[in-house]
This record gives structure tokens, sequence and C-alpha cells, in this order.
């Protein structure tokens, strides 16, 4: 179970640019359920992923895994609790690296590093059996710097590689907003399948609602900070974009409403 | 040129294979401009010599000298990751403040070491002239000195420390505490330039507080030269290309000094290094460009 409990993030405090980033968010995501969150810009999408992630330290608030508080962990101490996968497919990988470096890299979040071979021939049948799942031939190509392969294909090794290491939850920060519609289309699939054979709790971040409805099993949207809404079950299930949009309409108009009566 | 001029250049460009490396380690791996290696490479020289003439056994005093220069890098690395000081700037500090260090433990501005102990002393009996022996043991330390290097960078923290350099938000994300990992690589990073000074000192009879100067210019040169001598990606392979690229860049100068038709004197070094290391850099661009040139012209 990963709690976020009256999370607040303001960025840039007491100066003109100051902005209140979150604003109260409150989500429980137990074992195994894959989320999908949704807002528009600005809404606080990955200030959540930074907190989660230790990049971001929330002014108020607790973050729980397992009803430990990580509260105060710096990101690298939550590597061993959090895996993810960045929207630019060269922010997840080392270009300068190998496959195979890349892989090892990823293999020892969250583990004490030593100083024994970050590479044996053990690990390299690991590294190529799991390649080897994607049906993309890249088994063949440990040796490869990873600059050299495309978009797709690097967003593909970085899900790999964000499982080759045990996590609490699988942080997936629009990981196919840069690609092109079908290698977006094939990524998600795999997302699917892989989070399937792991039992992955997840949490995906995307802009689109029709991959945020088609994804998952629950919908959070975020709103000026706060959950505005969050769906599951069968109430989810009958949901399409249509409805989601009109959703998201009545909840900007609730904000605004309620700024019209705070000003007045 | 002769052959002592020629073994000269050898055992010079073998003691700034270690200073290549060193900068290999922070302006590659790393990603950290490191000007404390200026600094770090008379201090290595200072303690060594310090300490031999002090009455301390020769081998002692080159680790005492490795661990000072490994002292010097860590701080260097402090100010960066601690306080955020620009990481040129950090360097700049600790190189100047080593300056007057250097002529603290000293207690002058030089100090000789005619007579002395060295840790080339016990292999003088083996019948080889000096001038031998003196590159085939810096030689034997320079290749004990990469093998371990090598081995370091392909173990999971020097892969880690590879990271750090190449994408720190990726490495973080992975669990890797990029700040401490920085630290250390620095520190073998100056302990390796001090290592190369402790052995100057005592191959040369001599440590002054002045022959650190320039000391960043010539391990860039090497990097750089070994990088157009030597294409290559394997971590082992651009070790060799740091020791080659700093033999290379040695008999080179050597060569140009050398030539009495180009007319140059000993004060035209810098003047000859910064030609060499402008070719170097301009090589790769113009062999693609002269490729495509020919292809072009075939076609």
């Amino acid at each position: 179970m990963i709690a976020l409990e009256d999370i607040h993030v303001t960025f840039a405090a007491g100066t003109p640019l100051e902005t209140r980033a979150l604003r109260g968010i409150e989500l429980a995501i137990a074992q195994g359920e894959f989320v999908t969150v949704i807002g528009s810009n600005g809404a606080g999408k990955s200030t959540v992923l930074g907190a989660l992630t230790g990049d971001v330290r929330p002014d108020r608030g607790r973050i729980t895994v397992d009803g430990r508080d990580v509260t105060t962990w710096p990101a690298p101490r939550r590597a061993g609790l959090v895996a993810r996968v960045f929207q630019d497919p060269l922010a997840g990988t080392c270009d300068a690296l190998s496959i195979e470096e890349n892989m090892a890299l990823a293999s020892a979040r969250g583990r004490r590093r030593g100083l024994r071979a970050a590479l044996d021939a053990s690990r390299r049948t690991l590294f190529r059996e799991r390649l080897a799942e994607l049906g993309l031939g890249l088994e063949k190509r440990l040796h490869d710097p990873i600059g050299a392969l495309s978009g797709g294909q690097r967003q593909a090794v970085s899900l790999v590689m964000a499982t080759l290491s045990p996590m609490k939850i699988l942080l997936l920060d629009e990981h196919t907003a840069a690609l092109d519609p079908r290698t977006a289309q094939f990524v998600l699939e795999l997302t699917d399948r892989i989070v399937a054979t792991h039992g992955l709790t997840t949490l995906m971040v995307t802009h689109s609602m029709r991959q945020a409805l088609d994804h998952g099993s629950r919908t959070v949207m975020l709103h000026e900070g706060r959950v505005a809404f969050d769906v599951a079950g069968s109430e989810r299930k009958g949901l399409d974009v249509p409805d989601l949009l009109a959703l998201f309409q009545r909840v900007q108009h609730q904000t605004l409403d309620d700024d019209a009566l705070l000003a007045g | 040129m002769s052959a002592t001029a020629l073994l000269g250049a050898l055992e010079l460009g073998l003691i700034y294979a270690l200073v290549a490396q060193g900068v290999f380690l922070s302006f590659r791996v790393l990603n950290f401009p490191d000007l404390t290696v200026d600094g770090s490479f008379p201090l290595g020289a200072a303690v060594a010599a310090s300490l031999i003439v002090a009455g301390l056994d020769p081998f002692t005093a080159t680790l005492v000298a490795v661990l000072a220069g490994a002292l010097a890098g860590l701080v260097t690395a402090w100010l960066n990751v601690r306080f955020g000081i620009l990481h040129l700037l950090a360097s700049i500090l600790v190189m100047i403040a080593l300056f007057s260090v250097n002529i603290r433990i000293m207690g002058r501005p030089n100090v000789a070491l005619l007579g002395q102990t060295t840790i080339l002393t016990p292999f003088e009996d083996l019948g080889l002239s000096l001038e031998l022996l003196r590159p085939l043991l810096i030689g034997v330390v320079v290749l004990a000195v990469s093998g371990l290097l090598a081995r370091f960078l392909l173990s999971e923290t020097g892969l880690a420390m590879r990271a750090t350099g190449a994408n720190p938000r990726m490495a973080r994300a992975n669990g890797i505490a990029t700040g401490a990992l920085v630290c250390l690589g620095m520190a073998i990073s100056n302990a390796m330039v001090a290592l190369a000074g402790a052995l100057f000192a005592q191959a040369n009879g001599f440590a002054d507080v002045t022959v650190g100067v320039g000391t960043i210019v010539v391990g860039l040169a090497a990097v750089i030269l070994g990088e157009t001598l030597v294409r290559t990606r394997r971590v082992a392979m651009l070790l060799v290309a740091c020791i080659l690229g700093s033999i290379a860049y040695r008999l080179a100068v050597a060569l140009a000094l050398d030539l009495d038709a180009l007319g140059l004197q000993a004060s035209d070094l810098n003047l000859v290094t910064a030609l060499l290391v402008g070719v170097a850099l301009l090589l790769p661009g113009m062999r693609g460009r002269l490729g495509a040139a020919l292809r072009r012209g075939r076609t």
C-alpha cells in the first residue's frame, strides 16, 4: 500500500513566482493496482510523481509505503521502492553505455553496489532472455550503445530495466508521449503485459484520456493540485472519453464557482 | 633524435600517462573539468621528496603522496557537491591553495633528491642502464595502475560512476548516490596525478613547486591525442589510449624541438602543445569531411 496523505508542495515560496503545485493530495494505492492519472498542464501530475520518487520534498503531509514513513527519504534511498520510466527516452538511459551496461545499472537498483564485476555470464543470459521477450531482436545487440536505438526501442528497454529489480511501485511518466502513435501503442501493450506478468503496482501519468480509460484498473484526475475525481470498477467501465470530458468540465466549473464565491 | 632523448620522452610519456588517465576519469567519466591536477602533481612530488629527505622509506613516502593527492581531489569534489560551487571554480580554488601548501610541505620552493634512496634504487643492481631502467619500472607501475582502474570501472561501483557523469538524473533514479561517487572519482583521479608527481620527483631527483604548471593541458592533450589514435568504446582500450596519447604527445614535442630546421627552442613548448591539441581536435572532423568529399568525387 502506497499512501499520500494531505500532501502540499509549494515551489518558489515567498516569491512573486510562488506556485502551489499540490494542495492536499489524498491518494491511497493498494498493492497490485494499476492507476492512470490525467489532468491538464499544471494540475500537479509531475509533482505527485516527484513526491513519490523523492525528487520533490512536500511542505506538509506524509508519504507511506506499507506503513513505513518515507516522506524525508531522498531519491537514491527511495530507489529500492520506486522504479520509473521517464517521458524522454534519453532521460531514462545512459547514451554512452551499452544496452547490457544500462541493464546492469538498473538491475542493481535499490541494492548496495560493490566491487564485483557489473557484468558476468549469468547476468548476460538473464538480460538476453528478458530482451528476447520484447520480440525486437535486441537480445543480439547487448554490446551496442543504447544511443543507437530508436525512441520506441529505448522505452521498451527502459520498461524491462525498471522490472529487473524488485519494487513497491512502478511510475510511468507519460512514457509514450514522445513516440509516434504506432510505437506508442506497442509500448502501451508491452506495459500492460509486463505489469500483468509481474503483478506490479503501477501509476501511469498520461495526457490521453483514451489511454487513461483503456489501461489500468482505476483512473484519477488531478486539478489544481487536488484529486478532482477518482473512479474504478464498474463505474469506470461505463465511462467513455466524452463522459470523462464532461466530468472534467464540471470539475473545472466547480472550482471556478468556488473561486468566485471566495472572491465575492 | 638520440636514443637518450627517445628514452627520456618515453619515460616522461609514461609518467604523464597516469596524469592522462586521472584527467580521463574527471573530464570524460565524471564530466567534471578539474584543474586541481596543476596542484596535486607538485603535491605528490613535494610530499614524496620531503618524506624521503626526512628519512622515510621511498615506498611509504610514495603511498603518503598518493593519499595526499586523494585528499586534494576530495576537497575539490566536496566544495562542488556539498556547497554547490561551480566545478571549474572549486578546482581553481584548491589548485591556488595547493601552491602555498606545497611550499609549506617542502619548507622552500624546491627539494633535491640527489643521492637519496628512491623507489628506483632497489632495482639499480639489475645491470640495466638507468635511462632504460626508469621507463621500464615506470611502465610496470602504469600497467598495474591501469589494470586496477579498468577493473574498477567495470565493477558495479565503477559502472555507477560512469552513469553519474553521463546521466546523473537516471543514476539517482537507480539508487546511485551521485555526490558520493563524484567525491570518490575525484579522489582517485587526483591520487593518480599525485602518484605521477611522486614518480617524477624520484626519477628526476628533485621536487619543485612550479612543476605542476600546465599539468592539466598536458593531460588533456594526451587524452585527446589518444582518442584520435585509438577509436574504441571499451573501457580497457580507452585507458590504453591515454597511455599511447601521452607517449605520442611527448615524442611529437621532442621531435619538434629536435628538428633544427624548425628552429624551435625549449620555450616554444607551450606553442607546440597548443598546436598539437588543436590538430588532434580538428582531425576527426576533417577525416569525416575528407571521406565525404572522396565519396562525392567517386559518384
